[in-house]
Protein backbone atom coordinates (compact mmCIF):
# COMPACT_ATOMS: atom_id res chain seq x y z
CA UNK A 1 0.00 0.00 0.00
CA UNK A 2 0.95 3.59 -0.91
CA UNK A 3 1.82 5.84 2.13
CA UNK A 4 -0.64 8.62 0.40
CA UNK A 5 -4.17 7.88 1.12
CA UNK A 6 -6.71 8.06 -1.69
CA UNK A 7 -9.05 9.24 0.23
CA UNK A 8 -8.10 11.09 3.32
CA UNK A 9 -11.06 13.03 5.02
CA UNK A 10 -10.64 15.27 8.20
CA UNK A 11 -13.68 16.52 10.83
CA UNK A 12 -15.95 15.91 7.47
CA UNK A 13 -19.65 17.68 8.30
CA UNK A 14 -23.09 17.79 5.80
CA UNK A 15 -25.83 19.64 7.46
CA UNK A 16 -29.20 20.08 5.70
CA UNK A 17 -31.02 22.90 6.58
CA UNK A 18 -30.68 22.03 10.53
CA UNK A 19 -30.36 18.48 10.34
CA UNK A 20 -26.72 17.64 11.32
CA UNK A 21 -26.64 14.26 9.00
CA UNK A 22 -22.81 14.30 9.25
CA UNK A 23 -21.00 15.75 12.63
CA UNK A 24 -16.93 15.87 12.05
CA UNK A 25 -15.60 12.33 11.14
CA UNK A 26 -11.93 11.12 10.05
CA UNK A 27 -11.28 8.59 8.04
CA UNK A 28 -8.61 7.24 5.46
CA UNK A 29 -8.49 4.74 2.86
CA UNK A 30 -4.97 3.60 1.39
CA UNK A 31 -4.58 2.08 -2.05
CA UNK A 32 -6.30 -1.32 -3.09
CA UNK A 33 -8.06 -1.11 0.16
CA UNK A 34 -11.75 -2.09 0.14
CA UNK A 35 -13.14 -0.24 3.31
CA UNK A 36 -16.21 -0.46 3.91
CA UNK A 37 -19.07 1.91 5.85
CA UNK A 38 -22.10 0.10 7.65
CA UNK A 39 -24.82 1.87 9.38
CA UNK A 40 -28.53 1.98 9.85
CA UNK A 41 -30.96 4.30 7.06
CA UNK A 42 -30.15 8.17 7.74
CA UNK A 43 -26.77 7.15 9.43
CA UNK A 44 -25.32 9.74 7.78
CA UNK A 45 -23.00 7.14 5.01
CA UNK A 46 -25.03 7.80 1.78
CA UNK A 47 -24.11 11.43 2.62
CA UNK A 48 -20.48 11.02 3.39
CA UNK A 49 -20.03 8.59 0.56
CA UNK A 50 -21.80 11.12 -2.09
CA UNK A 51 -19.42 14.10 -0.62
CA UNK A 52 -16.61 11.98 -1.57
CA UNK A 53 -17.91 11.53 -5.21
CA UNK A 54 -18.54 15.45 -5.74
CA UNK A 55 -21.93 15.10 -5.88
CA UNK A 56 -23.33 17.21 -3.11
CA UNK A 57 -21.16 19.80 -0.76
CA UNK A 58 -19.93 19.45 2.21
CA UNK A 59 -20.57 21.89 5.13
CA UNK A 60 -17.12 21.84 6.74
CA UNK A 61 -13.99 20.06 7.35
CA UNK A 62 -11.78 18.65 4.60
CA UNK A 63 -11.78 15.66 2.30
CA UNK A 64 -9.40 14.76 -0.82
CA UNK A 65 -9.96 11.98 -3.04
CA UNK A 66 -7.27 11.44 -5.57
CA UNK A 67 -5.35 14.47 -4.02
CA UNK A 68 -8.73 16.22 -5.67
CA UNK A 69 -11.10 18.43 -3.29
CA UNK A 70 -14.62 16.85 -4.42
CA UNK A 71 -15.78 20.41 -3.71
CA UNK A 72 -13.29 22.38 -6.16
CA UNK A 73 -12.38 19.72 -8.50
CA UNK A 74 -15.61 18.08 -9.38
CA UNK A 75 -14.87 17.00 -12.97
CA UNK A 76 -11.07 16.20 -12.71
CA UNK A 77 -12.72 13.84 -9.85
CA UNK A 78 -15.76 12.31 -11.49
CA UNK A 79 -13.09 11.37 -14.78
CA UNK A 80 -10.98 9.41 -12.30
CA UNK A 81 -13.59 7.56 -9.97
CA UNK A 82 -15.86 4.75 -10.97
CA UNK A 83 -19.56 5.26 -9.11
CA UNK A 84 -22.22 2.41 -8.64
CA UNK A 85 -25.53 4.12 -7.02
CA UNK A 86 -28.55 2.88 -5.30
CA UNK A 87 -31.56 3.07 -7.40
CA UNK A 88 -30.20 4.13 -11.23
CA UNK A 89 -32.28 3.79 -14.20
CA UNK A 90 -31.50 4.11 -17.93
CA UNK A 91 -33.40 5.07 -20.62
CA UNK A 92 -36.26 1.93 -21.29
CA UNK A 93 -35.15 1.45 -25.00
CA UNK A 94 -31.21 1.71 -25.13
CA UNK A 95 -29.37 -1.27 -25.43
CA UNK A 96 -26.65 -2.49 -23.21
CA UNK A 97 -23.82 -2.00 -25.50
CA UNK A 98 -24.69 1.07 -26.54
CA UNK A 99 -25.15 2.65 -22.60
CA UNK A 100 -21.62 1.44 -22.14
CA UNK A 101 -20.38 3.18 -24.99
CA UNK A 102 -22.58 6.47 -24.81
CA UNK A 103 -21.13 6.63 -20.82
CA UNK A 104 -17.56 6.20 -22.17
CA UNK A 105 -17.78 9.22 -24.40
CA UNK A 106 -17.70 10.77 -21.28
CA UNK A 107 -14.68 10.03 -19.93
CA UNK A 108 -10.85 10.94 -20.94
CA UNK A 109 -10.11 7.49 -20.94
CA UNK A 110 -12.73 4.78 -21.19
CA UNK A 111 -12.32 1.14 -21.19
CA UNK A 112 -13.89 -1.12 -24.37
CA UNK A 113 -17.31 -1.86 -24.43
CA UNK A 114 -16.75 -5.35 -25.65
CA UNK A 115 -14.04 -6.22 -22.94
CA UNK A 116 -16.55 -4.90 -19.60
CA UNK A 117 -19.39 -6.66 -21.10
CA UNK A 118 -17.58 -9.89 -21.24
CA UNK A 119 -15.62 -9.61 -17.91
CA UNK A 120 -19.23 -8.97 -16.30
CA UNK A 121 -21.03 -11.83 -18.36
CA UNK A 122 -23.27 -9.49 -20.35
CA UNK A 123 -21.92 -9.96 -23.26
CA UNK A 124 -24.87 -12.74 -24.59
CA UNK A 125 -27.11 -9.28 -23.84
CA UNK A 126 -25.04 -6.51 -25.74
CA UNK A 127 -27.98 -5.72 -27.96
CA UNK A 128 -30.88 -6.12 -25.64
CA UNK A 129 -33.31 -3.14 -24.33
CA UNK A 130 -32.30 -2.17 -21.27
CA UNK A 131 -36.23 -2.67 -19.69
CA UNK A 132 -35.50 -6.08 -20.89
CA UNK A 133 -32.85 -6.91 -18.08
CA UNK A 134 -33.53 -8.60 -14.98
CA UNK A 135 -32.86 -7.06 -11.95
CA UNK A 136 -29.50 -9.21 -11.76
CA UNK A 137 -28.45 -8.00 -15.44
CA UNK A 138 -29.24 -4.33 -14.41
CA UNK A 139 -27.02 -4.61 -11.35
CA UNK A 140 -24.25 -5.72 -13.63
CA UNK A 141 -24.58 -3.26 -16.32
CA UNK A 142 -24.22 -0.83 -13.28
CA UNK A 143 -21.47 -2.09 -11.84
CA UNK A 144 -19.38 -1.88 -15.88
CA UNK A 145 -20.81 1.51 -16.53
CA UNK A 146 -18.84 2.07 -13.23
CA UNK A 147 -15.88 0.54 -14.60
CA UNK A 148 -16.31 2.21 -17.75
CA UNK A 149 -13.01 4.66 -17.12
CA UNK A 150 -11.15 2.12 -15.72
CA UNK A 151 -11.01 3.93 -12.48
CA UNK A 152 -8.56 3.00 -9.49
CA UNK A 153 -10.87 3.69 -7.18
CA UNK A 154 -14.34 2.37 -7.24
CA UNK A 155 -17.63 3.81 -4.81
CA UNK A 156 -20.25 0.82 -4.65
CA UNK A 157 -23.65 1.95 -2.87
CA UNK A 158 -25.11 -0.95 -1.61
CA UNK A 159 -24.18 -3.29 -4.78
CA UNK A 160 -26.06 -6.40 -3.80
CA UNK A 161 -29.26 -4.95 -2.16
CA UNK A 162 -32.65 -6.77 -3.52
CA UNK A 163 -30.82 -9.37 -5.31
CA UNK A 164 -30.65 -12.90 -5.00
CA UNK A 165 -27.87 -15.04 -3.35
CA UNK A 166 -26.11 -16.26 -6.50
CA UNK A 167 -26.01 -12.74 -8.44
CA UNK A 168 -24.37 -11.64 -5.11
CA UNK A 169 -21.83 -13.87 -5.24
CA UNK A 170 -21.36 -12.94 -8.70
CA UNK A 171 -20.62 -9.57 -7.37
CA UNK A 172 -18.51 -10.59 -4.74
CA UNK A 173 -16.27 -12.33 -7.03
CA UNK A 174 -16.00 -9.03 -9.40
CA UNK A 175 -15.18 -6.98 -5.90
CA UNK A 176 -12.61 -9.53 -4.91
CA UNK A 177 -11.10 -8.87 -8.47
CA UNK A 178 -10.90 -5.29 -8.62
CA UNK A 179 -9.33 -6.24 -4.62
CA UNK A 180 -6.87 -8.47 -6.63
CA UNK A 181 -6.28 -5.28 -9.29
CA UNK A 182 -5.30 -3.22 -6.55
CA UNK A 183 -8.38 -0.78 -7.36
CA UNK A 184 -9.33 0.75 -4.16
CA UNK A 185 -13.07 0.35 -3.18
CA UNK A 186 -15.47 1.89 -0.64
CA UNK A 187 -18.66 -0.54 0.03
CA UNK A 188 -21.76 0.37 1.42
CA UNK A 189 -23.48 -2.35 2.77
CA UNK A 190 -26.88 -3.46 4.51
CA UNK A 191 -25.38 -7.19 4.48
CA UNK A 192 -22.98 -7.77 7.39
CA UNK A 193 -21.66 -11.34 5.66
CA UNK A 194 -20.82 -9.16 2.93
CA UNK A 195 -18.58 -6.58 4.96
CA UNK A 196 -16.98 -9.20 6.63
CA UNK A 197 -16.06 -11.24 3.74
CA UNK A 198 -14.85 -8.28 1.08
CA UNK A 199 -13.48 -5.70 3.87
CA UNK A 200 -9.96 -5.18 4.91
CA UNK A 201 -11.48 -2.38 7.09
CA UNK A 202 -14.87 -1.22 8.38
CA UNK A 203 -15.92 2.19 9.88
CA UNK A 204 -19.56 1.75 11.87
CA UNK A 205 -21.55 4.63 11.34
CA UNK A 206 -24.45 6.06 13.94
CA UNK A 207 -26.02 9.47 13.84
CA UNK A 208 -23.02 10.79 11.68
CA UNK A 209 -20.63 9.67 13.60
CA UNK A 210 -17.66 6.96 13.57
CA UNK A 211 -18.50 4.86 16.88
CA UNK A 212 -16.02 2.23 15.67
CA UNK A 213 -13.23 1.50 12.81
CA UNK A 214 -10.60 -1.68 12.02
CA UNK A 215 -10.43 -4.83 10.21
CA UNK A 216 -13.36 -6.96 10.71
CA UNK A 217 -11.81 -9.25 12.99
CA UNK A 218 -10.90 -6.45 15.12
CA UNK A 219 -14.12 -5.29 15.44
CA UNK A 220 -15.03 -8.56 16.40
CA UNK A 221 -12.16 -9.07 18.98
CA UNK A 222 -13.25 -5.87 21.09
CA UNK A 223 -16.74 -7.34 21.10
CA UNK A 224 -17.86 -8.00 24.69
CA UNK A 225 -20.02 -10.47 23.38
CA UNK A 226 -18.80 -14.02 24.20
CA UNK A 227 -18.15 -16.34 21.57
CA UNK A 228 -20.43 -19.85 21.87
CA UNK A 229 -19.46 -23.69 21.61
CA UNK A 230 -21.78 -25.77 20.41
CA UNK A 231 -21.05 -29.63 20.86
CA UNK A 232 -23.33 -32.74 20.24
CA UNK A 233 -21.69 -36.14 21.87
CA UNK A 234 -23.02 -39.45 20.94
CA UNK A 235 -24.14 -40.81 24.44
CA UNK A 236 -26.50 -38.57 26.85
CA UNK A 237 -24.53 -36.53 29.52
CA UNK A 238 -27.66 -36.22 31.96
CA UNK A 239 -25.99 -37.27 35.31
CA UNK A 240 -22.64 -36.42 34.95
CA UNK A 241 -20.71 -33.46 36.80
CA UNK A 242 -19.65 -31.34 34.28
CA UNK A 243 -16.34 -29.58 35.00
CA UNK A 244 -15.50 -25.91 35.27
CA UNK A 245 -13.77 -25.20 31.81
CA UNK A 246 -10.75 -22.64 31.76
CA UNK A 247 -12.31 -19.44 30.60
CA UNK A 248 -15.68 -20.81 30.11
CA UNK A 249 -18.73 -17.99 31.21
CA UNK A 250 -21.59 -20.63 31.28
CA UNK A 251 -22.47 -24.14 30.27
CA UNK A 252 -25.70 -25.29 29.23
CA UNK A 253 -26.77 -29.03 28.63
CA UNK A 254 -30.09 -29.97 26.03
CA UNK A 255 -33.34 -31.68 26.89
CA UNK A 256 -31.88 -34.37 25.10
CA UNK A 257 -28.23 -34.58 27.44
CA UNK A 258 -26.18 -34.65 24.07
CA UNK A 259 -25.99 -31.12 23.23
CA UNK A 260 -23.54 -28.52 25.43
CA UNK A 261 -23.44 -25.30 24.97
CA UNK A 262 -20.73 -23.71 26.84
CA UNK A 263 -19.95 -19.91 26.31
CA UNK A 264 -16.39 -18.50 26.62
CA UNK A 265 -14.36 -15.52 26.54
CA UNK A 266 -11.34 -17.23 24.90
CA UNK A 267 -13.40 -20.14 22.82
CA UNK A 268 -9.83 -21.69 21.55
CA UNK A 269 -8.64 -22.55 25.07
CA UNK A 270 -12.08 -23.58 26.30
CA UNK A 271 -12.55 -26.05 23.73
CA UNK A 272 -8.90 -27.33 23.74
CA UNK A 273 -9.92 -28.18 27.44
CA UNK A 274 -13.57 -29.37 26.83
CA UNK A 275 -11.91 -31.66 24.28
CA UNK A 276 -9.34 -32.78 26.49
CA UNK A 277 -11.98 -33.88 28.96
CA UNK A 278 -14.38 -35.57 26.43
CA UNK A 279 -11.20 -37.98 25.29
CA UNK A 280 -10.36 -38.33 29.13
CA UNK A 281 -14.01 -39.49 29.60
CA UNK A 282 -14.30 -41.95 26.49
CA UNK A 283 -17.03 -39.46 25.20
CA UNK A 284 -17.58 -40.20 21.50
CA UNK A 285 -17.86 -36.41 19.81
CA UNK A 286 -20.35 -36.12 17.16
CA UNK A 287 -20.36 -32.16 16.17
CA UNK A 288 -18.79 -29.30 17.12
CA UNK A 289 -19.41 -26.05 16.41
CA UNK A 290 -17.77 -22.19 17.15
CA UNK A 291 -19.70 -19.60 16.77
CA UNK A 292 -17.52 -16.10 17.36
CA UNK A 293 -19.64 -12.81 18.02
CA UNK A 294 -20.88 -11.05 14.71
CA UNK A 295 -19.82 -8.11 12.65
CA UNK A 296 -23.75 -7.92 13.49
CA UNK A 297 -23.24 -8.56 17.41
CA UNK A 298 -20.61 -5.41 17.39
CA UNK A 299 -22.95 -3.46 15.29
CA UNK A 300 -26.23 -4.30 17.65
CA UNK A 301 -23.88 -3.53 20.32
CA UNK A 302 -22.35 -0.38 19.18
CA UNK A 303 -25.44 1.30 17.86
CA UNK A 304 -28.24 -0.58 19.32
CA UNK A 305 -29.77 -0.98 16.34
CA UNK A 306 -30.42 -3.65 13.54
CA UNK A 307 -28.22 -2.61 10.76
CA UNK A 308 -31.65 -3.32 8.25
CA UNK A 309 -33.29 -0.43 10.56
CA UNK B 1 -17.53 18.00 -28.38
CA UNK B 2 -17.14 14.43 -27.90
CA UNK B 3 -19.64 13.62 -25.38
CA UNK B 4 -22.58 16.51 -27.12
CA UNK B 5 -22.34 14.22 -30.71
CA UNK B 6 -23.16 11.07 -28.50
CA UNK B 7 -25.62 11.95 -26.53
CA UNK B 8 -27.41 13.73 -29.53
CA UNK B 9 -26.93 10.29 -31.70
CA UNK B 10 -28.27 8.67 -28.62
CA UNK B 11 -31.59 10.66 -28.03
CA UNK B 12 -32.12 10.19 -32.17
CA UNK B 13 -31.96 7.17 -31.80
CA UNK B 14 -33.90 6.82 -28.37
CA UNK B 15 -36.88 8.83 -30.05
CA UNK B 16 -36.65 7.00 -33.34
CA UNK B 17 -37.62 3.75 -30.98
CA UNK B 18 -40.80 5.31 -29.06
CA UNK B 19 -43.97 4.92 -30.29
CA UNK B 20 -44.80 7.92 -28.27
CA UNK B 21 -42.75 10.59 -29.49
CA UNK B 22 -43.39 8.97 -33.99
CA UNK B 23 -47.23 9.68 -32.48
CA UNK B 24 -47.07 13.10 -30.83
CA UNK B 25 -44.34 14.24 -33.66
CA UNK B 26 -46.15 12.77 -37.16
CA UNK B 27 -49.42 11.33 -36.15
CA UNK B 28 -51.27 13.10 -34.09
CA UNK B 29 -50.45 16.48 -35.93
CA UNK B 30 -51.16 14.86 -39.38
CA UNK B 31 -54.21 13.39 -38.20
CA UNK B 32 -55.29 17.01 -37.00
CA UNK B 33 -53.72 18.09 -40.52
CA UNK B 34 -55.60 15.58 -42.66
CA UNK B 35 -58.63 15.81 -40.55
CA UNK B 36 -59.06 20.16 -41.30
CA UNK B 37 -57.49 20.05 -44.60
CA UNK B 38 -60.50 17.67 -45.86
CA UNK B 39 -62.84 19.98 -44.12
CA UNK B 40 -61.15 23.82 -45.19
CA UNK B 41 -59.87 22.91 -48.41
CA UNK B 42 -61.39 25.28 -50.01
CA UNK B 43 -58.51 27.84 -50.57
CA UNK B 44 -55.06 28.54 -50.42
CA UNK B 45 -55.85 30.74 -47.97
CA UNK B 46 -57.54 28.22 -45.62
CA UNK B 47 -54.41 25.59 -46.14
CA UNK B 48 -52.22 27.79 -44.94
CA UNK B 49 -54.48 28.27 -41.52
CA UNK B 50 -54.54 24.52 -41.61
CA UNK B 51 -50.44 23.96 -42.09
CA UNK B 52 -50.27 26.82 -39.36
CA UNK B 53 -52.06 24.68 -36.91
CA UNK B 54 -50.27 22.03 -37.96
CA UNK B 55 -47.14 23.26 -37.42
CA UNK B 56 -48.09 24.93 -34.45
CA UNK B 57 -49.64 21.80 -32.51
CA UNK B 58 -45.90 20.33 -33.17
CA UNK B 59 -44.07 22.96 -31.87
CA UNK B 60 -45.70 23.41 -28.94
CA UNK B 61 -46.28 19.72 -28.22
CA UNK B 62 -42.64 19.22 -28.79
CA UNK B 63 -41.30 22.08 -26.35
CA UNK B 64 -43.75 21.30 -23.88
CA UNK B 65 -44.10 17.61 -23.76
CA UNK B 66 -40.76 16.10 -25.89
CA UNK B 67 -38.42 18.90 -24.09
CA UNK B 68 -40.16 19.62 -20.60
CA UNK B 69 -42.40 16.32 -19.34
CA UNK B 70 -39.59 13.99 -20.72
CA UNK B 71 -37.10 16.22 -19.03
CA UNK B 72 -39.09 15.18 -15.65
CA UNK B 73 -39.81 11.93 -16.50
CA UNK B 74 -35.78 11.47 -16.63
CA UNK B 75 -35.23 13.14 -13.31
CA UNK B 76 -38.55 11.15 -11.79
CA UNK B 77 -37.09 7.53 -13.08
CA UNK B 78 -33.17 8.28 -11.69
CA UNK B 79 -31.97 8.60 -15.35
CA UNK B 80 -30.15 11.92 -14.71
CA UNK B 81 -28.70 10.59 -11.57
CA UNK B 82 -26.74 8.18 -13.75
CA UNK B 83 -25.01 10.77 -15.59
CA UNK B 84 -24.38 13.23 -12.63
CA UNK B 85 -21.75 10.64 -11.51
CA UNK B 86 -19.91 11.41 -14.71
CA UNK B 87 -17.72 14.65 -15.68
CA UNK B 88 -20.45 16.12 -17.82
CA UNK B 89 -22.28 19.45 -17.16
CA UNK B 90 -26.24 20.09 -17.51
CA UNK B 91 -25.14 21.39 -20.77
CA UNK B 92 -24.48 18.80 -23.10
CA UNK B 93 -27.91 17.28 -21.88
CA UNK B 94 -30.29 20.12 -22.78
CA UNK B 95 -28.52 20.92 -26.32
CA UNK B 96 -29.37 17.16 -27.04
CA UNK B 97 -32.77 17.88 -25.94
CA UNK B 98 -33.11 20.58 -28.22
CA UNK B 99 -31.08 19.18 -31.37
CA UNK B 100 -33.19 15.75 -31.02
CA UNK B 101 -36.40 17.51 -31.09
CA UNK B 102 -35.11 19.88 -34.30
CA UNK B 103 -34.17 16.84 -36.37
CA UNK B 104 -37.13 14.57 -35.97
CA UNK B 105 -39.83 17.45 -36.38
CA UNK B 106 -37.88 19.54 -39.05
CA UNK B 107 -38.52 15.99 -41.54
CA UNK B 108 -42.35 16.49 -40.35
CA UNK B 109 -42.45 20.04 -41.89
CA UNK B 110 -40.85 19.45 -45.23
CA UNK B 111 -43.42 16.28 -45.30
CA UNK B 112 -46.23 18.86 -43.99
CA UNK B 113 -45.56 21.22 -46.76
CA UNK B 114 -45.07 18.86 -49.85
CA UNK B 115 -48.11 16.85 -48.74
CA UNK B 116 -50.31 20.09 -48.84
CA UNK B 117 -48.76 21.34 -51.76
CA UNK B 118 -49.30 18.44 -53.99
CA UNK B 119 -52.47 16.51 -52.35
CA UNK B 120 -54.20 20.46 -51.22
CA UNK B 121 -52.39 22.67 -53.83
CA UNK B 122 -51.40 25.17 -51.45
CA UNK B 123 -48.17 27.15 -53.06
CA UNK B 124 -45.05 26.47 -51.91
CA UNK B 125 -43.74 29.04 -49.89
CA UNK B 126 -41.13 31.35 -51.74
CA UNK B 127 -38.95 31.33 -48.88
CA UNK B 128 -38.66 27.77 -48.05
CA UNK B 129 -36.01 27.79 -46.23
CA UNK B 130 -36.48 30.81 -44.80
CA UNK B 131 -40.00 29.25 -43.22
CA UNK B 132 -37.82 26.33 -42.00
CA UNK B 133 -35.03 28.41 -40.68
CA UNK B 134 -37.90 30.21 -38.87
CA UNK B 135 -39.94 27.61 -37.40
CA UNK B 136 -36.86 25.76 -36.27
CA UNK B 137 -36.05 28.59 -34.29
CA UNK B 138 -39.63 28.33 -32.85
CA UNK B 139 -38.81 25.04 -32.03
CA UNK B 140 -35.81 25.57 -30.40
CA UNK B 141 -37.11 28.32 -28.15
CA UNK B 142 -40.47 26.41 -27.16
CA UNK B 143 -38.23 23.83 -26.29
CA UNK B 144 -35.97 25.81 -24.38
CA UNK B 145 -39.45 27.12 -22.39
CA UNK B 146 -40.43 23.17 -21.62
CA UNK B 147 -36.60 23.01 -20.47
CA UNK B 148 -37.48 25.77 -18.08
CA UNK B 149 -40.51 24.06 -16.64
CA UNK B 150 -38.74 21.34 -16.26
CA UNK B 151 -35.89 22.87 -14.17
CA UNK B 152 -38.81 24.58 -11.85
CA UNK B 153 -41.41 21.83 -11.27
CA UNK B 154 -40.52 19.50 -8.67
CA UNK B 155 -42.95 16.84 -9.60
CA UNK B 156 -44.42 15.39 -12.63
CA UNK B 157 -47.83 16.79 -11.23
CA UNK B 158 -46.00 20.54 -10.89
CA UNK B 159 -44.63 19.61 -14.00
CA UNK B 160 -47.95 19.08 -15.63
CA UNK B 161 -49.96 21.65 -14.11
CA UNK B 162 -47.10 24.24 -15.56
CA UNK B 163 -47.40 22.70 -18.95
CA UNK B 164 -51.53 22.82 -19.47
CA UNK B 165 -51.25 26.38 -18.22
CA UNK B 166 -48.83 27.30 -21.35
CA UNK B 167 -50.06 24.66 -23.45
CA UNK B 168 -53.60 25.47 -24.28
CA UNK B 169 -53.78 29.08 -24.12
CA UNK B 170 -51.15 29.28 -26.34
CA UNK B 171 -52.95 26.82 -28.88
CA UNK B 172 -56.44 28.28 -28.43
CA UNK B 173 -55.61 32.24 -28.25
CA UNK B 174 -52.36 32.29 -31.03
CA UNK B 175 -55.02 32.24 -33.85
CA UNK B 176 -53.45 28.79 -34.78
CA UNK B 177 -57.06 27.13 -34.13
CA UNK B 178 -59.34 30.02 -34.54
CA UNK B 179 -58.31 32.75 -36.90
CA UNK B 180 -57.34 35.76 -35.12
CA UNK B 181 -58.99 38.24 -36.94
CA UNK B 182 -62.56 37.00 -35.35
CA UNK B 183 -61.40 37.55 -32.19
CA UNK B 184 -63.21 40.09 -29.67
CA UNK B 185 -61.12 43.57 -28.83
CA UNK B 186 -60.09 41.88 -25.15
CA UNK B 187 -58.97 38.84 -26.90
CA UNK B 188 -57.43 40.44 -29.21
CA UNK B 189 -55.35 42.40 -27.11
CA UNK B 190 -55.00 39.24 -25.00
CA UNK B 191 -53.95 37.28 -27.69
CA UNK B 192 -50.62 39.60 -28.60
CA UNK B 193 -49.01 38.68 -25.55
CA UNK B 194 -49.75 35.30 -26.28
CA UNK B 195 -45.72 33.88 -27.27
CA UNK B 196 -46.91 31.70 -29.83
CA UNK B 197 -49.31 34.44 -31.26
CA UNK B 198 -45.71 35.01 -33.13
CA UNK B 199 -44.31 31.87 -34.34
CA UNK B 200 -47.91 31.63 -36.19
CA UNK B 201 -48.23 35.43 -37.69
CA UNK B 202 -44.80 34.72 -38.74
CA UNK B 203 -45.61 31.47 -40.37
CA UNK B 204 -48.30 33.16 -42.18
CA UNK B 205 -46.24 36.32 -43.30
CA UNK B 206 -44.26 33.43 -45.04
CA UNK B 207 -46.40 31.02 -46.45
CA UNK B 208 -49.10 34.04 -47.25
CA UNK B 209 -47.71 37.22 -47.89
CA UNK B 210 -44.31 35.74 -49.28
CA UNK B 211 -42.29 37.59 -47.04
CA UNK B 212 -39.12 36.82 -46.10
CA UNK B 213 -37.37 37.27 -42.04
CA UNK B 214 -36.06 40.47 -43.11
CA UNK B 215 -39.33 42.39 -42.65
CA UNK B 216 -39.83 44.43 -39.66
CA UNK B 217 -42.23 42.00 -38.03
CA UNK B 218 -40.53 38.57 -38.84
CA UNK B 219 -36.98 40.36 -37.51
CA UNK B 220 -38.98 41.22 -34.40
CA UNK B 221 -40.33 38.04 -34.22
CA UNK B 222 -36.96 36.49 -34.84
CA UNK B 223 -34.60 38.35 -32.25
CA UNK B 224 -37.59 37.70 -29.61
CA UNK B 225 -37.03 33.51 -30.30
CA UNK B 226 -33.39 33.75 -30.33
CA UNK B 227 -33.72 35.95 -26.96
CA UNK B 228 -35.72 33.29 -25.72
CA UNK B 229 -33.76 30.48 -26.31
CA UNK B 230 -30.47 32.07 -25.09
CA UNK B 231 -32.31 32.83 -22.14
CA UNK B 232 -34.41 30.22 -21.58
CA UNK B 233 -30.60 27.79 -22.65
CA UNK B 234 -29.24 29.40 -19.60
CA UNK B 235 -31.48 29.69 -16.96
CA UNK B 236 -32.46 25.89 -17.58
CA UNK B 237 -28.86 25.18 -17.10
CA UNK B 238 -28.37 27.16 -14.10
CA UNK B 239 -31.75 25.62 -12.26
CA UNK B 240 -30.84 22.28 -13.99
CA UNK B 241 -31.40 19.37 -11.10
CA UNK B 242 -30.25 15.52 -11.74
CA UNK B 243 -32.24 14.28 -9.15
CA UNK B 244 -36.00 14.20 -7.65
CA UNK B 245 -34.78 14.87 -3.98
CA UNK B 246 -33.41 18.10 -5.06
CA UNK B 247 -36.27 20.51 -4.64
CA UNK B 248 -36.37 23.91 -5.56
CA UNK B 249 -38.31 26.86 -3.78
CA UNK B 250 -41.51 27.29 -5.17
CA UNK B 251 -40.86 30.88 -6.24
CA UNK B 252 -38.35 29.94 -8.42
CA UNK B 253 -41.19 29.40 -10.91
CA UNK B 254 -41.21 33.26 -12.08
CA UNK B 255 -38.41 32.21 -14.02
CA UNK B 256 -40.62 30.62 -16.52
CA UNK B 257 -42.28 34.75 -16.69
CA UNK B 258 -38.80 35.74 -17.27
CA UNK B 259 -37.95 33.77 -20.02
CA UNK B 260 -41.33 35.02 -21.42
CA UNK B 261 -40.61 38.20 -21.15
CA UNK B 262 -39.11 39.27 -24.51
CA UNK B 263 -42.80 37.97 -25.27
CA UNK B 264 -44.60 40.43 -23.12
CA UNK B 265 -42.22 43.17 -24.44
CA UNK B 266 -43.25 42.27 -28.18
CA UNK B 267 -47.11 42.00 -26.80
CA UNK B 268 -47.12 45.97 -25.30
CA UNK B 269 -45.39 46.84 -28.38
CA UNK B 270 -48.35 45.21 -30.50
CA UNK B 271 -51.16 46.70 -27.73
CA UNK B 272 -49.43 50.22 -28.22
CA UNK B 273 -49.67 50.03 -32.17
CA UNK B 274 -53.32 48.63 -31.95
CA UNK B 275 -54.45 51.36 -30.01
Amino acid sequence: MSEQPVIYVNQLQKSYDKVEAVRGIDFAVSQGEVFGLLGPNGAGKTSTIEILEGLRPRTGGDALVLGFDPDKQKQQLKDRIGVCLQATNLPVKIKVQESLELFGSFYTRSVSAELLLKRLQLWEKRAAYYETLSGGQKQRLALALALVNDPQLLFLDEPTTGLDPQIRLEIHKLIEELKAEKRTVVLTTHYIEEAERLCDRVAIIDAGKIVAMGTPRELQQKSQERSRIDIVVAQPLNGTVLPQWPEALDTKLGDDGRALTVYSSRPARTLFEIMKWLDQQGIQLEDVHLKRPTLEDVFVELTGKKLRD
Amino acid sequence: MKPYLAIIAMDIKLALRLRAVIFFNYLFPLIFFFTFATLLHRSADDMVFVVTMSVTLGVLGSGFFGAGIRAIQERELNILRRYKVTPISPTPILVGSMVTGWAIFIPYIVLLLLTAHFLYKMPLPTHFFGLLLFISLGLIAFRALGLVIASVANTMQEGTILVQLFYFPMLLLSGATFPADKFPKIMTIIHNFVPATYLVKGMQNILLKGQGLGTKENLLAVIVMVVTTISGGLIATKLFRWEKEEKIRGSAKLWVLAVLLPFFAMGIWNWIHLK
